[in-house]
């Protein structure tokens, strides 16, 4: 217990090292969050225009839909902070420097955690917060207690599922060298599908995004309870499961990560 | 004239240089090929949902549009193997685009000849044999006659042409802007959506129909996939491709005008 909360203490004092050093380039930090900004609302007002003609896919109106993209949006910006820069974890192990992560008083996971905590994640999060409002209003929603336990329980294990799955990948590296670039094939893709309601998409692909890599539980199965929407498949219940599957699937994908840790022989370079 | 013939021979020696090149990143290109299936999916499963319980919208089936997404999807993938936008400006903010600058040709014309290099490896290899498959399984709507397939290669080459005008030029844009951030997101955010990558133009709203039709973008690739389903035929095809070249000759304007004053800035720095 005395060495957790120790490693809590270094580990906030990474990342605070870590804010600095990203506030010392201020121009860029700010023209970072703009962009983001840009990024979103590029993609909400690309989903109006689709829908401008067509009013609803499979039965979602528009601010339906991007109740479903800020909701995946926010998740992800939490996911960020901690876990983007994970899909690097590839060049520390080509270029042979991953070995200071395991020779330092602190377990190797946390440090590689602390050494970027992502405030640039501002911009994601300033979008989603600012969709949600919109759609929320928009949709005129009046939320009991339960139905907003639903809504961060969704926001955490979203985040944890995520973070999951970018854990994952880094632990590739430890096996195949590559990382980076499993990520841009394999999350950019599956976060763009989660857009979209899942159930205009084939069984199979339904059955991949609930089961294997959970993703269904981050945005679309919290959204059609907390929206009243009916699914062929899920029962509504199954979004309230979503802090509880985040949970179970981060603590496996850290033990394939520890798996990957004790496996890694330096390249000695 | 002979030098003309000289130069052109060099351009070509580009080329085949990066036709040959392209072979040792097959696996590059795999996950690329991947990617754009993924996406192709995606897409064909958002208007099948959208068309479901519709015979047509704004007087288009559902047909024409899946056509218009596979044709889409596949110039994008063709795209895609050029030099990517991020290349290019951290060449120049490394400083690197200086060793092209002081050799005995013009880097943006050798930059179009070694793309054409890649693109033609990534076609053969990858694009040509999949979606051909993909053609034969799911039956799209294709041109009717060789005069059509013709107009097609010919639109799609000119889009080609804006898309890598316009990209090079705000690649070039780094020599003053080291950050570029938002700036960038709002350029592929327009790109993305007036060039009818994804959203073909008869399902815009009225007003913003009008504003993607006097701008540059719709001529990468809304005309060519247009011509290709044959939304887009008889005499509609001429002005289109007017159209098309009239903005590829003032892209073309800027890139070189931005080119020059960039070398120039180079020039004075290097002083």
């Amino acid at each position: 217990m005395q060495s957790f909360v120790k490693a809590v203490h270094i580990y906030w004092y990474l990342v605070a090292a870590s804010i600095r050093a990203q506030m010392q380039y201020r121009y860029a930090f700010v023209m970072n969050i703009v962009g983001w900004m840009m990024h979103y609302t590029g993609m909400g007002v690309t989903l109006w225009v689709l829908l401008y003609s067509f009013q609803t896919l499979e039965g979602w109106v528009f601010w339906e839909l991007i109740f479903l993209f800020a909701l995946s949006v926010l998740s992800w910006s939490i996911c960020i902070i901690f876990f983007f820069h994970f899909r690097t974890l590839d060049q520390y192990i080509v270029k042979g420097t991953f070995d200071r992560f395991l020779v330092r008083p602190i377990h190797p996971f946390f440090h590689f955690m602390a050494m970027k905590f992502d405030i640039g994640a501002i911009g994601q999060l300033l979008f989603s917060i600012l969709a949600f409002i919109l759609a929320y209003s928009k949709l005129s929603l009046h939320w009991s207690f339960w139905k907003w336990t639903v809504f961060f329980g969704a926001l955490l294990g979203g985040a944890l599922i995520q973070g999951g799955i970018m854990v994952l990948i880094s632990a590739i590296a430890f096996w195949t060298t590559r990382s980076e670039r499993v990520f841009w094939v394999i999350m950019y893709p599956l976060r763009n599908l989660i857009n979209y309601p899942l159930s205009i998409f084939p069984r199979a692909i339904q059955m991949v995004i609930t089961f294997i890599l959970p993703f269904a539980f981050v945005n679309y199965l919290p959204a059609l309870l907390l929206l009243n929407k009916a699914d062929p498949i899920f029962p509504p219940f199954w979004g309230s499961l979503s802090l509880l599957v985040g949970i179970v699937f981060f603590w496996l994908s850290f033990q394939v990560w520890l798996k990957g840790v004790n496996r890694y022989n330096s390249t000695g370079s | 004239m002979v030098s003309l013939k000289g130069n052109l021979r060099m351009y070509l020696e580009f080329s085949r240089k990066s036709f040959q090149r392209s072979a040792a990143y097959r696996f590059e290109a795999w996950m690329r090929v991947f990617s754009n299936i993924i996406f192709l999916f995606m897409w064909g499963f958002i208007w099948y949902g959208l068309y479901r319980g519709r015979e047509s919208v704004s007087g288009v089936t559902f047909q024409i549009v899946f056509s218009y997404v596979l044709i889409s999807q596949m110039l994008q993938g063709l795209h895609s193997a050029g030099t990517p936008l991020w290349d290019i400006q951290e060449k120049v903010r490394t400083g690197d685009i200086v060793t092209e600058m002081i050799r005995p040709y013009d880097y943006p014309l050798r930059l179009l000849f070694a793309d054409f290099g890649s693109i033609a490896f990534y076609f053969f290899t990858a694009i040509l044999p999949i979606y051909t498959v993909i053609f034969i399984l799911l039956k799209p709507v294709i041109p009717a006659s060789p005069g059509q397939w013709l107009l097609f290669i010919f639109s799609a080459f000119l889009g080609y042409l804006i898309r890598y005008c316009l990209e090079l030029t705000f690649g070039l844009f780094t020599f003053w802007l080291v950050e570029t951030g938002g700036v960038e997101d709002i350029f592929y955010f327009a790109i993305s959506l007036f060039s009818g990558a994804m959203i073909p133009l008869w399902f815009f709203p009225g007003w913003l129909n009008t504003l993607a039709k006097f701008l540059p973008f719709q001529g990468i690739f809304f005309v060519p996939n247009s011509i290709f389903v044959g939304q887009l035929s008889g005499k509609e095809i001429l002005p289109a491709l007017g159209v098309q070249f009239l903005w590829l000759a003032i892209s073309f304007l800027i890139l070189r005008f931005v080119w020059s004053r960039a070398a120039n800035k180079i020039i004075v720095q290097g002083g």
